[in-house]
């Protein structure tokens, strides 16, 4: 949703005259972050100006100052203020002349209201097990059959959001039956397990794991949990026979979780690998998948990953 | 769906010559296009690794403005080796550049670049 909104106001944004106070979230993003760097540099310069002090101070009259590294002569996160548009244009109005300055944004406001309006260019795009959670659970969704674009039932949508991973190489050879260790149904539980809890679940692909975990959304804090989903086989006979290449379904070497776990700690994120086992083919019946009731039989459990150094971890 | 999309005429021939490849070929397009803005950007078939690929320079305000660079899409589904590195492969189709840009497309949309080069080269700052 973010993304989409992020460019309908950009090109909103572009539309509107210079007079006006609003902005994007990415320019209110830069404009904080220009501020910070203000900050710092006027502080560097306060400290600098202190220390300059203090040398004259020595030379002068012989006595010795210790330079204060903050003090009401340096600015702090609490007490510097940015300078704003308004003092910066009351200072250009002081020195220039505010005529041309007050006309300049009179034919800038003209000139783009005769701009044509611009075409969102932006999608929003939906996991399957995003789709078929809103679909089952909160019915606001439809989903067309891309080739007759009729809409498609729920049980036409769950058994072919399954068959979408067993799609056979040849087109010709006929689907194979519907397996209990279908990825669809291993991310759909995680997926589902987390959601339904509170959490906001997104794609963990840029810190190398399945799902990242927020409490609202990525646009208002960063995620404090990342998770790696590790499917476990109830009955090992299933994984021999198993069509399916499920990923971390076997041990991963340490080499690998020490990585995910490093790469994760450095941004301040927990790892988290989400068990979820898979029940035995001999247990249940063939028409188990041909419903979530299957989900009955699936269980899902945490494990938290933390690297412990017992020099520095001593409480 | 992906046929009414404004961006798709520039990607057609490539799109529909490999059509394993169009998702991803599709998304990393609009992504260096449209919220990148790169400029130049252009669709390359790449005929020997029966894919397509891109090539375009960074916005003007860039640090290598003017550098001509190459990205290849691929979705994360897939299993990538490093014989692309090999004479026949990608770096050979796109005549041996410095280093290629990989744009990996998950299932949601969200993109994430890796720059491979030839040799070792140490980052930069």
């Amino acid at each position: 949703m973010e993304k989409r909104l992020f460019w309908e106001r950009e090109s909103v944004q572009k539309q509107v005259d210079s007079g006006a106070k609003k902005m994007t979230s990415e320019e209110i993003r830069e404009k904080r972050r220009a501020d910070r760097k203000q900050f710092k540099l006027d502080r560097a310069a306060a400290i600098a100006k202190v220390a300059a002090e203090a040398e004259t101070i020595f030379e002068t009259e012989g006595r010795v100052v210790v330079p204060a590294l903050f003090g009401p002569e340096i600015p702090s996160g609490a007490t510097w203020k940015p300078k704003t548009a308004e003092s910066e244009l009351a200072l250009e109005q002081e020195s220039g002349s505010p005529e041309n300055a007050k006309s300049k944004g009179e034919d800038e406001g003209e000139g783009e209201e005769e701009e044509e309006p611009l075409e969102d260019m932006e999608h929003l795009q939906l996991t399957l097990p995003e789709a078929f959670f809103l679909a089952w659970n909160f019915d606001c969704l439809t989903i067309l059959d891309p080739e007759t674009d009729e809409p498609l039932s729920l049980p036409e949508i769950w058994i072919t959001f399954q068959q979408i991973y067993l799609a056979p190489p040849i087109p010709t050879l006929p689907t194979p039956e519907l397996q209990l260790d279908n990825p669809f149904l291993i991310h759909y539980a995680v997926y589902h397990h987390y959601r339904s809890l509170g959490w906001v679940v997104k794609n963990g692909l840029k810190f190398c794991v399945d799902y990242l975990l927020y409490k609202r959304g990525p646009v208002f804090t960063h995620a404090e949990f990342a998770i790696v989903v590790c499917p476990v086989y109830e009955d090992p006979q299933d994984q021999e026979v198993s069509i399916t290449n499920l990923q971390n379904a076997s041990p991963f070497t340490w080499s690998w979780l020490s990585t995910i776990n490093r790469a994760n700690s450095q941004v301040m994120k927990t790892l988290i690998l989400t068990y979820v086992t898979i029940p035995a083919r001999s247990r249940l019946s063939r028409e188990m998948l041909n419903t979530p009731a299957c989900f009955a039989h699936y269980s899902v459990r945490e494990v938290i990953v933390r690297r412990f150094i017992p020099a520095r971890m001593r409480d | 769906m992906l046929e009414i999309h404004p961006s798709y005429p520039a990607l057609a021939s490539v799109a529909e010559k490999y059509p394993t490849h169009r998702g991803s070929l599709f998304q990393t397009y609009n992504d260096i296009l449209l919220a990148q803005q790169w400029r130049d950007v252009q669709v390359i078939d790449l005929g020997k690794c029966k894919r397509g690929a891109l090539q375009g320079r960074r916005p003007r305000t860039a640090a290598d403005a003017d550098l001509l660079l190459h990205i290849v899409p691929c979705s994360l589904a897939e299993s990538i080796s490093l014989a692309w590195y090999d004479a026949e492969y990608v770096f050979a189709a796109l005549v041996n550049p410095p280093s290629i840009y990989l744009a990996v497309v998950s299932d949601d949309s969200s993109i994430v670049y890796y720059k491979l080069s030839s040799g070792i080269v140490k980052p930069s700052i």
